[in-house]
């Protein structure tokens, strides 16, 4: 079962996950990463749940088109929409307050 | 006599009677699956499963406001369920109306009441009726359990179909995308509530049968579709050709 490591806000959390877990679904129902993992719309759309991938993003598939054209370039600083990701191997991931927001920002996290 | 089962029976009760007996024969499934429809046939689906979906958060608004006010956390969670059908993001059957415009019908013929098949008002009242008249938690059961759980395992399905088979682009298939999502979370905290609440041996049977009829009702609204629209232009005996062809997993996949 995948390992999830997962920043926020100066902390980290670990958990384990079922594999093809989406991360979304999960804090959803109320299961790990809840409550510490942000999340909105969960159709690629509102762009809360935008992660940038630390380690294990090899093993993700190709960003979908809804990733695309809300990431667009963020893409290459390795940001992914987490509620279009299902999970199958370990991952470390983060996330700010407003992750898009600092995403776009000068100087911002990359 | 029965005995009130623990969770994890109650749920593997729950998730057989879910399956129904004999959907996947439906015909209507098993022409979506091979890719035999046409676009035509694909508008008529469109405008009749806008008036099965389209109140989702009507039927939810009903058992909301009959929930018993110490389940809190059931009654949020049925508002969540309603605010995200509508207005957490795009609202869910605009989108289907964009897939209903690449099939090539309209807007107006979607939301017009006198396209959808009597078999479908029979649907959409039979969902009424449980949203008003059912224990809530019998309710929760029938229609989120019984019906939305089952949309994202569906639509997994549907999609690629849709795409590689029909040759839809990626937005106007984005009515099926997103409910794998959001109806995965909303499905599964269904489960939640029922498994939690439906505590004596009477309601969980009550659970049971409702899931079990939702089964049949969904098989009747498939069946329905093939003899109003798709009979004429495709005969049985060409989809029993073609039954073989599709998995028997996708043609179960695709009752809903």
């Amino acid at each position: 079962m995948p390992n999830v490591v997962f920043h926020r806000n100066g902390q980290t959390f670990h958990g384990e996950i079922k594999e093809n877990a989406n991360l979304v679904v999960r804090a959803g129902i109320r299961q790990f990463p809840y409550p510490n993992f942000l999340y909105g719309c969960g159709m690629g759309k509102c762009g809360k749940c935008a992660s940038l991938i630390i380690k294990g993003g090899e093993h993700l598939p190709e960003p979908n088109w809804k990733e695309k054209k809300r990431l667009g370039a963020r893409i290459e600083r390795g940001y992914r929409l987490a509620c279009q990701l299902w999970i199958s191997h370990d991952i470390e991931l983060s996330q700010e307050a407003t992750p898009l927001a600092d995403v776009v920002a000068p100087g911002g996290v990359g | 006599m029965q005995q009130l089962m623990d969770h994890v029976q109650f749920r593997t009760a729950l998730e057989n009677a879910i399956k129904g007996k004999s959907a996947n024969k439906a015909p209507f499934s098993i022409a979506w699956a091979s890719g035999k429809l046409s676009r035509a046939h694909l508008a008529r689906w469109a405008e009749n499963h806008y008036h099965y979906v389209g109140p989702f958060a009507d039927y939810l608004g009903y058992i909301y406001a009959r929930m018993p006010e110490q389940y809190q956390e059931a009654k949020d969670f049925l508002l969540a369920n309603m605010y995200e059908e509508e207005i957490g993001g795009d609202r869910h059957t605009d989108l289907l109306i964009r897939f209903a415009e690449a099939c090539g019908t309209s807007a107006a013929r979607v939301k017009d009441p006198d396209n959808m098949t009597p078999t479908t008002r029979g649907l959409q009242s039979w969902c009424y009726s449980v949203a008003m008249r059912e224990d809530p938690i019998v309710a929760v059961a029938g229609l989120v359990v019984g019906l939305e759980s089952q949309v994202p395992s569906i639509y997994r399905k549907q999609t690629p179909t849709l795409r590689e088979k029909y040759k839809f682009t990626d937005e106007e298939v984005e009515f099926f995308d997103l409910h794998i999502v959001s109806d995965e979370i909303h499905g599964e905290r269904g489960y939640q509530i029922v498994l939690e609440h439906a505590n004596t041996v009477e309601l969980q049977q009550r659970c049971l049968k409702i899931c079990e009829i939702g089964a049949q009702m969904r098989l009747l609204y498939t069946t329905a579709l093939y003899h109003d629209y798709v009979a004429k232009d495709i005969p049985l005996s060409e989809l029993e050709t073609a039954e073989t062809r599709v998995p028997a997993d996708e043609r179960a996949l695709l009752q809903a």
